[in-house]
């Protein structure tokens, strides 16, 4: 029960000439802030905003990125929204994975971060290998995991042992999306060590006026830990989330390019990712038109607008759960 | 006056004569023969050369190629850049887009090029072609035809090939069957397989006899093997008796193994070569391309016999099997100039030296594709090697499935459908009328 100060701050009263003098310096302090900021602001107007801004014209166009766009008007987002089955076969492997993927990774960073905060000896070997696959080649990685995926790989023998048939994982489609879940949980390092460091930052007080009060284990964590770790769990989820619906790399490698024999998107189309499904329209792999540069920019722009949709729910989903200290609530 | 009318006809005669002479010189060094490009040392340069061949026998096949026209071209420096396969068209497409960083060669999709002719990717190389006399009539008909847009060719065709069946004699022989007269006709390719086929107790396979979803080979090949004609009058025909009756043979190879998952994690147990499944002893017999002769040749194969003994793998080559005729088909490369490119003086006389006769030889010497040029096809020193012989009668069974402007792609369309077909999911006449419907669709679309 913090109490507030509510007396208003003191008015500095000065007469007018005074006042421009002020106004000037903050101008100029504004202008010092700005200039330094001036190489960054020039970068991203350059090499993000236009090129977002000229994608957003070519998706109102039929571009083939070599030759002009032609005005096409709604066309795309008409074709894209009613006559493309690939979109909404997209558009559902990508939700899928958003949705079965970010609980999971959450789950297990977090878990691994309580492990890891215990101080049990060893804690500093353990945390350098849980972040170890975050610096590896990730194409690399990718043929690696495909072996060891395999029907009778190494995954596969390991649940033998335990008495479980292992799937066909990336040959059955059922279990192609479940194995890159699998994969993905093998690069969680880099949320096991945000979560560490905000676990350290857990003031101890509270662990010991919990456990004066009585407090259980479970009680401790529930109480104090998790919603102290409701702002890093809020930027965790956003970040995966959006990091998840942008998922290409995994896809490229194990389901590979369209091409005159091979269907795109892996088996039973499972595999059909929307920035990949993009990648495949922007290079003509995919469709009657060749190079679909305009077709792509549509796709990228509804995905933007998806992806803020979701953000936005996020953001006003998270005054109910996300806890600050500095709100004084 | 006589003798004054002898000597004006003897001269006339003797100018005439000299005239004849003078113009067949011209003819013998203006135009080409059957299979030599002329080359004009003079022209410098440097030339940047895409390719995706990183195979330790294709990288090297490459190079050789390369010095070979560096020492005909000694003006001109050509560097050899490997891009891998899934890479090499989408940032030449990049470059050429970006107007700066093409390469001056690229190795282009024969099958694409009018596609990609039409999207601005490649230039014409029509002047050239003219200027230097180049003769349609020295490559395969259909690989010179296939790099015409608008009537000017935008590549000269390099490689081609041809899809053949591979067997293997060794397990053929321990197996009762005639290692020199392998199975020709779908019948007897089922009959084949009762042989061949090794079951393991628990009813999974420990080797399967062929899989005609194994290999460089897809449904296309089936079907005109069933003597179905694929594009007729510019507009593709899938839904047709000869189709179904195509997909309902392969279905039953499917459900022979074990249903499509299972089939699938069988296949899945092998990888690239020399773990392939022909190679590692899963699967008998395989359609691909002849260039994988090359492959066994490098990797030299072993043959796992039932009593434990491993000899060196001998390895047969026929024809796929067929229903109503053989058939087989044939993709390609050619060799283009991106739109745009920095030197393309050097860059034609550099595809010149590559897709001559000298340049062709070796490269097909090391990689067993076959050259579009049709005498170095017929080269001596290929035809020394008897299973040669074969690919290029092979080549005459060639099917070609013409390019078909206002969808290229078209045949994606069946391909996406048939994995419903092969788990039943869909029937496969739900399947062929459903792909041709969006096929006539997309086609009206693009008119």
């Amino acid at each position: 029960m913090a109490t507030r100060v509510t007396e208003s701050q003191p008015v500095l009263t000065v007469a007018p000439k005074a006042r421009r003098k002020f106004s000037r310096r903050r101008f100029n302090q504004g202008l010092t802030g700005y200039l330094f900021a001036l190489p960054w602001l020039i970068g991203f107007a350059v090499f993000t905003l236009w090129p977002m801004l000229y994608s957003l014209y070519t998706s109102f166009t039929r571009y083939n990125i070599i030759g002009e766009p032609r005005w096409l008007g709604l066309r795309n987002y008409e074709n894209i929204i009613f006559n493309d089955s690939m979109f909404l076969k997209a558009l559902e492997n990508t939700f899928w994975m958003v949705i079965v993927k970010t609980p999971i990774v959450i789950v297990a960073a977090l878990t691994i971060a309580i492990l890891l905060n215990l101080n049990l000896p060893g804690e500093r070997g353990f945390r350098t290998i849980v972040y170890l696959p975050n610096v590896l080649s990730g194409v690399a990685a990718i043929f690696l995991w495909q072996w060891i995926l395999a029907p009778n790989g190494l995954f596969n023998a390991g649940l033998e042992l335990i008495g479980v048939r292992g799937p066909a994982w990336f040959t059955d489609p059922a279990w192609t999306k479940p194995g890159l879940v699998v994969m993905s949980s093998w690069w969680i390092g880099a949320q096991v060590l945000i979560y560490l460091a905000s676990l350290k930052g857990i003031p101890k007080s509270l662990y010991e006026a919990a456990e004066i009060d009585g407090a259980t284990g479970w009680a401790k964590t529930r109480y104090i830990t998790l919603p102290m770790l409701s702002p890093t769990t809020f930027f965790l989820v956003v970040t995966s989330i959006i990091g998840t619906f942008q998922i290409f790399e995994t896809a490229f490698i194990i389901a590979g390019a369209a091409g005159r024999d091979i269907a795109l998107g892996g088996p039973g189309q499972s595999l059909l990712f929307y920035v990949f499904y993009l990648y495949n329209r922007a290079f003509g792999k995919v469709g009657a038109g060749g190079l679909q540069m305009g077709y792509a920019s549509a796709l990228a722009w509804i995905l933007f607008l998806i992806i803020m949709a979701v953000t936005l729910v996020q953001l006003l989903l998270a005054k109910r759960w996300v806890y600050y200290e500095t709100d004084g609530r | 006056m006589i003798g004054t009318v002898r000597k004006l006809t003897w001269r006339r005669s003797l100018m005439a004569l000299a005239a004849g002479l003078l113009a067949l010189s011209t003819l013998s060094v203006g135009s080409a023969q059957q299979g030599e490009i002329p080359l004009n040392p003079e022209v410098s340069g440097d030339v940047e050369f895409w390719h995706f061949w990183g195979s330790p026998v294709r990288r090297n096949a490459i190079r050789r190629v390369v010095a070979q026209c560096q020492a005909e071209l000694p003006n001109i420096t050509v560097t050899e850049t490997f891009k891998p396969w899934g890479d090499i068209w989408t940032a030449n497409i990049a470059a050429v887009a970006a107007r700066s960083g093409m390469p001056d060669v690229i190795v282009a999709d024969r099958l694409q090029l009018p596609r990609d002719a039409a999207d601005g990717i490649y230039q014409s190389l029509g002047d050239m072609v003219e200027a230097d006399n180049i003769q349609s009539s020295a490559f395969w008909d259909f690989t010179w035809q296939q790099t015409l847009y608008e009537g000017e060719s935008y590549g000269l065709p390099f490689e081609t090939d041809v899809r053949v069946l591979f067997y293997n004699k060794n397990v053929l022989e321990e197996a009762g069957l005639d290692p020199e007269n392998p199975p020709a006709t779908w019948e007897e390719l089922w009959a084949a397989a009762d042989a061949l086929d090794v079951k393991n107790e628990d009813g999974t396979f420990e080797r399967i006899a062929f899989f005609p979803l194994y290999g460089n080979v897809g449904v296309d090949l089936w079907a005109m093997a069933n003597g179905h004609e694929f594009v007729v009058d510019g507009q593709p025909v899938v839904d047709d008796p000869a189709v179904a009756e195509t997909l309902e043979w392969m279905k039953r190879w499917i459900d022979r193994y074990g249903g499509w998952s299972e089939v699938q994690r069988f296949l899945a147990q092998y990888g690239a070569a020399p773990n392939d499944a022909f190679m590692a002893g899963g699967v008998v017999m395989k359609v691909d391309t002849a260039g994988y002769n090359s492959i066994l040749n490098f990797y030299r194969p072993k043959a796992n016999l039932a009593d434990g003994s491993t000899p060196n793998m001998d390895w047969g080559v026929s024809l796929p099997p067929y229903e109503v005729e053989p058939a087989t088909w044939s993709g390609g490369f050619t060799l283009s100039i991106p739109s745009g490119a920095e030197n393309p003086e050097a860059a034609w006389e550099f595809i010149k030296c590559a897709a001559s006769r000298p340049g062709q030889v070796s490269w097909a010497r090391d990689t067993y594709s076959i050259p579009s040029d049709i005498a170095a096809a017929r080269d001596p020193v290929l035809m020394a090697d008897p299973a040669w012989g074969f690919f290029i009668d092979a080549m005459e069974v060639g099917k070609l499935v013409p390019f078909v402007p206002a969808y290229s792609n078209w045949i994606e369309q069946l391909n996406s459908r048939l994995e419903s077909v092969w788990t039943d999911a869909t029937t496969i006449e739900e399947a062929l009328s459903e792909a041709q419907q969006e096929i006539d669709r997309t086609i009206e679309q693009n008119r």
